[in-house]
């Protein structure tokens, strides 16, 4: 693959020049996403569970290390609309900060994304629900949360509730399910929402095997309704067989982006690169423990 | 199905909109929202029971024991001859809308980080939590009535005046006051996790500095010729609504209009102030949850 070369400055991948930004408005509107030098900067100094008291010592002690960290940098790419584009990459590469802004959960800290549409997120299966309340409450808590007309989700109500195929738990509280269960709901959810684009993160691989046979199905389905995709996946059958194009992240940039099988086969090729240097890195700490 | 788009566009990113834009856009998602909001207070309601009966018994229930303790104490510390006439209900006007201060304080600390999961699953605007989470705190309030008129009735019927239907004004002030802390310490509270330990100890402080088991009069006798510890006193907001209360519930007498007033403007501003706060760091929360 010639197309690999360590990221540089510029922002954008290969197959992705970056553009002056005053060409955006007025282009073709089949875009579904429009993502312009995408920087997110997170700060490390408010992570988890900081308080107060904690604070105080760290003024108190000197400050050490970098202050912030860029998950993404430059990232430009689009999605057209019936596109499904497949984000994939090592862990901690940034593919569900990338999500997480399309999804305008994260506001970039630079660069900006332009979506046209609803889009629906299925981020973490299962999150996001209220234990205490029914499987119902919690549909149409969700579809609050996601700014659905209370009509219209109540319309889909009983066809979320089918496929869930949750039974009579449905109006059971939800800390009564079993995580297969809460998996089915949360999908369901996401995908009878009728979305323009749909983003998916690494969530195909739970529930039992029919279910797993029949999200597939569904997601088929959305494919070929000629919605827009984002697929974050760890399974390359995944990518090769559904996504009619690929993006590689590394280290929050893009690698390469174009044909699923040739990005894949990029991203094999780093990570079993990676995996050798590994391997040497482990003989030669051996080694020196031997000497 | 056509690929033809039907839906908004919406930009993330770019330039910041200015600080009265985030108020107004923060009004404007809180109406646009207002499904949200009902199932939020429901599901709030729900949870602490008090969408069944026997969950309110114990709002009834709650500021009458915690009355019985206040005047028991105060009584034998103090003596009776120190407390003022018709004690428990005197204590019991100062309670009942303390309790709902209290609480929804407490609640909207916690209504961001407890809903961290869908934080960082959807874009929705935030500041509809720690509003629904104070807000639910009314109904509790509106049921805390019950065992006042109670307690009235059985006991101090002779103070029952017409003055008791000012008390949904008086508590349209206290819930101004509230919503601007209470949107800004869910704010806080995502960065510095400790608030909420802080705040209940502040809060207490903050009651026993307040005119609830003592009146103000025996404030500004005890301060003499301090005038100036009257007016510190005066200026603690609760000390204008605790006797706001007591006017109305206990003396049988219209408030201080002019108090309340400026309470009313003050929490006004305080309130817009704490939404432009809140607006401002809402962007980063689902990074640091
Ligand atoms: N809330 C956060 N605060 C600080 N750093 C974060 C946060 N979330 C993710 N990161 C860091 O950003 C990088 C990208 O994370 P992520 O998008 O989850 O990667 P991926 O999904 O590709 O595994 C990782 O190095 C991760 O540690
Ligand atoms: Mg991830």
């Amino acid at each position: 693959m010639d197309d690999y070369s360590p990221p540089v400055d510029a922002p954008g991948g290969i197959a992705a020049p970056a553009r002056p930004a005053h060409v955006r408005s007025g282009r073709a509107t089949d875009l579904a996403i429009d993502a312009h030098g995408i920087g997110v900067r997170y700060n490390l100094r408010f992570t988890k569970k900081t308080t107060v008291r904690q604070s105080f010592a760290h003024l108190l002690r000197r400050r050490e290390g970098p202050q912030h960290f860029w998950a993404l940098r430059g990232v430009t790419f689009q999605v057209e609309h019936g596109e499904s584009l497949a984000v994939i990459g090592p862990n901690g590469a940034g593919k569900s900060t990338l999500l997480q802004v399309l999804a305008g959960i994260i506001e970039p800290s630079e660069g900006q994304v332009e979506i046209r549409g609803h889009v629906s997120s299925l981020l973490t299966l299962g999150a996001g629900f209220d234990a205490e309340l029914s499987g119902v409450d919690n549909i149409l808590l969700a579809g609050a949360f996601m700014g659905i007309p209370d009509r219209e989700m109540r319309r889909r109500l009983p066809e979320i509730v089918e496929f869930a195929d949750i039974g009579a738990f449905i109006d059971a509280p939800l800390k009564t399910y079993s995580s297969g269960m809460r998996a089915r709901l949360g999908f369901s959810i996401a995908t009878a929402v009728d979305p323009d684009v749909l983003l998916v993160d690494e969530v195909l691989s739970t529930g039992d095997q029919a279910f797993r046979d029949k999200s597939r199905r569904r997601i088929e389905e959305l494919i070929q309704a000629a919605k827009g995709i984002v697929l974050v996946t760890h399974d390359m059958g995944w990518v090769t067989t559904f996504c009619n194009r690929a993006l590689l992240l590394e280290r929050g940039q893009i690698i390469a982006e174009g044909d699923p099988a040739e990005v894949v086969a990029v991203h094999t090729d780093h990570m079993e690169q990676v995996r050798i240097e590994k391997e040497a890195e482990a003989a030669r700490l051996r080694l020196q423990g031997v000497l | 199905m056509t690929t033809a788009v039907t839906g908004p566009v919406v930009t993330y990113g770019g330039r910041r909109p200015h600080a009265l834009a985030l108020v107004r856009t923060g009004l404007s998602e809180i109406w646009s929202r207002r499904r949200l909001a009902r199932y939020l207070i429901a599901a709030e309601l729900h949870k602490k029971g008090s969408d069944t009966l026997l969950g309110n018994v114990w709002w009834i229930m709650d500021p009458l024991l915690q009355m019985g303790v206040y005047v028991l104490f105060v009584s034998l510390v103090v003596g009776r001859a120190g407390t003022t006439a018709d004690y428990p209900l005197f204590v019991f006007a100062a309670i009942l809308p303390w309790k709902w201060f209290s609480s929804a304080v407490n609640d909207a600390i916690l209504s961001v980080v407890a809903r961290e999961r869908i934080i960082k699953q959807v874009h929705f605007p935030k500041i509809i939590l720690p509003v629904t989470a104070t807000v639910s705190g009314v109904v509790n309030f509106a049921f805390g009535l019950v065992p006042l008129l109670l307690l009235m009735i059985a006991f101090y019927r002779e103070r029952i005046a017409w003055t008791l239907v000012l008390i949904p004004l008086i508590a349209v002030v206290q819930l101004v006051f509230t919503l601007g802390l209470a949107i800004v310490l869910a704010a806080i509270n995502v960065f510095y996790r400790d608030v909420g330990n802080v705040a209940r100890h502040v809060l207490r402080l903050w009651f026993y500095l307040s005119p609830a088991l003592y009146s103000a009069e025996q404030v500004s006798k005890l301060a003499g010729d301090l005038p100036w510890v009257a007016t510190v006193f005066g200026l603690n907001p609760f000390s204008v609504l605790f006797q706001a209360y007591q006017a109305v519930i206990y003396h049988g007498t219209q408030p201080a209009w002019g108090a309340l007033g400026i309470l009313l403007v003050a929490s006004l501003g305080l309130l817009v102030a704490c939404m432009y706060v809140f607006q401002r760091v809402e962007r980063a929360f689902a990074k640091v949850l």
